[in-house]
């Protein structure tokens, strides 16, 4: 009979387990945290962080690191709002054409950031930032620094339309997680992410196309975080540049706490959804349970950290950097 | 080393050199006519350049803010262009840097309208012009043990807004829609920013006139939309139905409140903001918002140029004007439901044109120290 209690089943379950326990524990202070109405409102929070956290998943799992989520999130948010008002400023009226445009956009930003990191050689930490902060300055180019609203009722509806009380964002957002598993479990180019992050020379002595594998990832990368940027459209009513503020802090730690490690090769999407549900769940619980603000950010970046102790595999890796 | 690091140490020691020889040589002009007499010789300055240096661009306010320095340039029939933009990002080190090559590239023929970015950081910075002989005019950001007529003609003027008082005002015109009873929530700006404490510190002041209503809680929305709406969601799961009224620090909160309440099927809420943005008074007009307060950022970026300006022309002599011409308050207009579409048309619509000269009409009065 297989032993339940290994080492590496606990391991495996750890983020999901710190995810209960922080549950029980807010529940335990506020009663009201759990109800159906406030894990709609986590959901809500959680929806486009976790699309940006997907997306950064494939990136890690590559041993390679993302950092321009929050310039490429303003620069499609805008973007997207530009083309729908252009289109006649509902989906109805031909805008549902602005969806795949910005996707397709999405992802050839991350095409681009991919190529400057692997055919200029630039580590991608600095290449992915550096493109972050020209999505940025582009959004304050088109925009002049004021906001865009965008306010149609059936776009809204991703946000307003509920089923058995979730918004319709959050099943969307649920979809797109199904493709990113897919991805990562039944593709080749899924095999491949975890072959590079697991040991670049040997994937590339093995006749995998690390170059192409890398320009895939980044390319994926930016598809996703366009998905997150026309979700969090929905979900505030209008794009400006700094629309995609705080994405990388709650997108990075939310892939490492669900157990996905920074060096590569290990965890996957579903960790990532355990890791954005913790960090949402953190945000809302402390405020539910009325901790004072000047102790949030401190216990925020405990619990991150005890987060990261609990559920990551520390023993298998020689040195951490 | 590689290449890449040396090539780049070698050039910024050129551009470094460069830029100091450029300093040392617009010094020594500046120092010249020190050498043929008195200041009184160099108290006008014909046609001199100005510059605006201010955080940044992707901001509605600062976006006001320029125009206003703009329209003046053009008023006194100059090119847009002609009004040099000094963005320092935030940064207190470069905005002292940036204004410090400004007075170095003109030889101090200079008016400049400033925010320091950082209360300490308007010393150094007034000090330098006044060193080079140039004009400045700031807003916000100054030490209160720092005033302009112990600088001299070169600080000409200081301006900030007040904003305990129209905060207060917000919360009566809240508190009275919410029937003078229930629970209010409060979405803060940066905690330790001083417009979000005033604005805290004016809802707190109405409160004390309405027994009945109980602050449930004020928590830090960083003046973002998205953390307004988290905020908002994570309050209506701790407070529920007893919260009857929501007073933000500014209008993007505000907006961020709307769409959190929106996503739960809440309608008619009563809302009060701040800033006077134009998304804002049209929530306003549409009564999805009670009230907000404009502060006239276009007239102040104007006003504040324009008084560095003519004090360097030598159209008016700072030190003869009384204190409350040299430090006051801006203007602030609540605008309500009743006022909102005369105020848009008469502040959004079209951009009232403003008497340039006309420098303390709107003001507030005196700046009062606690």
């Amino acid at each position: 009979m297989p032993r339940i209690l290994t080492r590496e089943n606990a391991i495996r379950w750890a983020p999901f387990l710190v995810l209960l326990a922080l549950v029980i524990l807010f529940t335990a202070i506020n009663p009201s945290f759990l109800s159906q109405r406030n894990f709609a409102r986590i959901a809500i929070a959680a929806a486009p962080a976790l699309m940006v956290a997907v997306g950064v998943t494939f990136i890690i799992v590559m041993g390679s690191i993302d950092l321009s989520m929050e310039g490429v999130i303003s620069l499609t948010a805008v973007l997207f709002c530009f083309l729908v008002l252009a289109l006649g400023g509902t989906l109805a009226s031909g805008g549902w054409i602005a969806i795949p445009v910005i996707l397709v956009a999405g992802a050839a930003i991350g095409l681009v950031n991919g190529l400057i990191h692997v055919r200029l050689k630039i580590p991608s930490f600095m290449a992915s930032l550096a493109l972050g902060f020209v999505g940025t300055g582009a959004a304050i180019l088109l925009t002049g620094g004021n906001i865009v609203k965008f306010d149609d009722p059936t776009f809204r509806a991703l946000l307003t339309w509920r089923i058995l009380g979730f918004p319709l964002m959050v099943y969307v957002a649920g979809m797109c997680l199904v493709l990113a598993w897919f991805i990562q479990a039944h593709t080749r180019l899924g095999r491949h992410f975890y072959a590079v992050g697991g040991g670049e020379e040997l994937a590339h002595a093995s006749g995998v196309r690390v170059r192409q594998v890398r320009l895939a990832g980044f390319s994926l990368a930016g598809f996703f975080y366009a998905i997150a940027a026309i979700l969090q459209v929905a979900k505030i009513g209008q794009a400006e540049s700094v629309t995609g503020s705080n994405f990388m802090f709650m997108s990075i730690t939310s892939v490492v706490v669900g157990g996905v490690a920074l060096w590569g090769g290990i965890g996957g999407v579903w960790n990532t959804l355990v890791g954005v549900l913790i960090v949402a769940v953190i945000n809302n619980g402390m405020v539910v349970i009325g901790l004072p603000d000047f102790l949030q950010a401190a216990v925020l970046g405990l619990l991150v950290i005890i987060a990261v102790i609990l559920s990551t595999d520390r023993r298998s890796v020689a040195f951490v950097k | 080393m590689s290449t890449f690091i040396k090539d780049f140490i070698e050039r910024e020691t050129i551009s470094r050199r460069n830029f100091l020889l450029a300093t040392a040589a617009g010094m020594g002009a500046m120092a010249a006519p020190f050498a043929f007499g008195s200041g009184a010789a160099r108290a006008a300055i014909t046609d001199p350049a100005i510059a605006w240096s201010y955080r940044d661009r992707a901001s509605a306010y600062w976006n006001s803010i320029v125009s206003g320095g703009e329209a003046f340039v053009e008023a006194i029939g100059k090119s847009k262009d002609s009004l040099v933009s000094l963005i320092n990002e935030g940064s207190s080190e470069k905005s002292l840097a940036d204004i410090k090559a400004f007075l170095a590239k003109t030889n101090g023929k200079c008016a400049i309208a400033c925010d320091a970015n950082d209360s300490p950081n308007a010393r150094p910075v007034v000090e330098a012009v006044r060193d080079a002989g140039a004009y400045i005019s700031t807003i916000w950001n100054k030490t209160d043990d720092l005033h302009p007529w112990d600088i001299g003609d070169n600080y000409v003027s200081h301006m900030t807004w007040s904003d305990e008082k129209p905060a207060e005002q917000t919360a009566r015109i809240l508190f009275e829609a919410m029937g003078g009873k229930g629970g209010v929530v409060h979405l803060g700006g940066i905690a330790a920013n001083n417009p979000a404490i005033e604005r805290l510190n004016g809802l707190k002041n109405a409160l004390k006139d309405f027994p009945d209503i109980e602050l449930l809680d004020a928590q830090p929305a960083d003046w973002d939309t998205t953390k307004g709406t988290e905020l908002m969601a994570s309050f209506l799961t701790r407070f529920g139905d007893k919260i009857t009224g929501v007073h933000c620090a500014n209008d993007n909160i505000a907006y961020g409140v709307i769409e959190a309440l929106r996503a739960e099927g809440i309608e008619n809420m009563p809302i009060v903001a701040y800033d006077g943005n134009p998304e804002a008074v049209k929530l306003v007009m549409d009564g999805k918002l009670l009230a907000t307060v404009f502060t006239n950022p276009h007239w102040g970026g104007g006003i504040t140029a324009a008084l560095a300006y003519y004090a360097a022309t030598g159209a008016f002599k700072p030190s003869e004007e009384p204190k409350e011409h040299r430090e006051f308050y801006g203007p602030t207009i609540l605008v309500t439901k009743k006022d909102a579409a005369d105020f848009k048309a008469k502040y959004l619509d079209a951009v009232p044109s403003y008497d340039w000269k006309d420098f303390w009409g709107p003001s507030n009065g005196q700046i009062k120290y606690k």
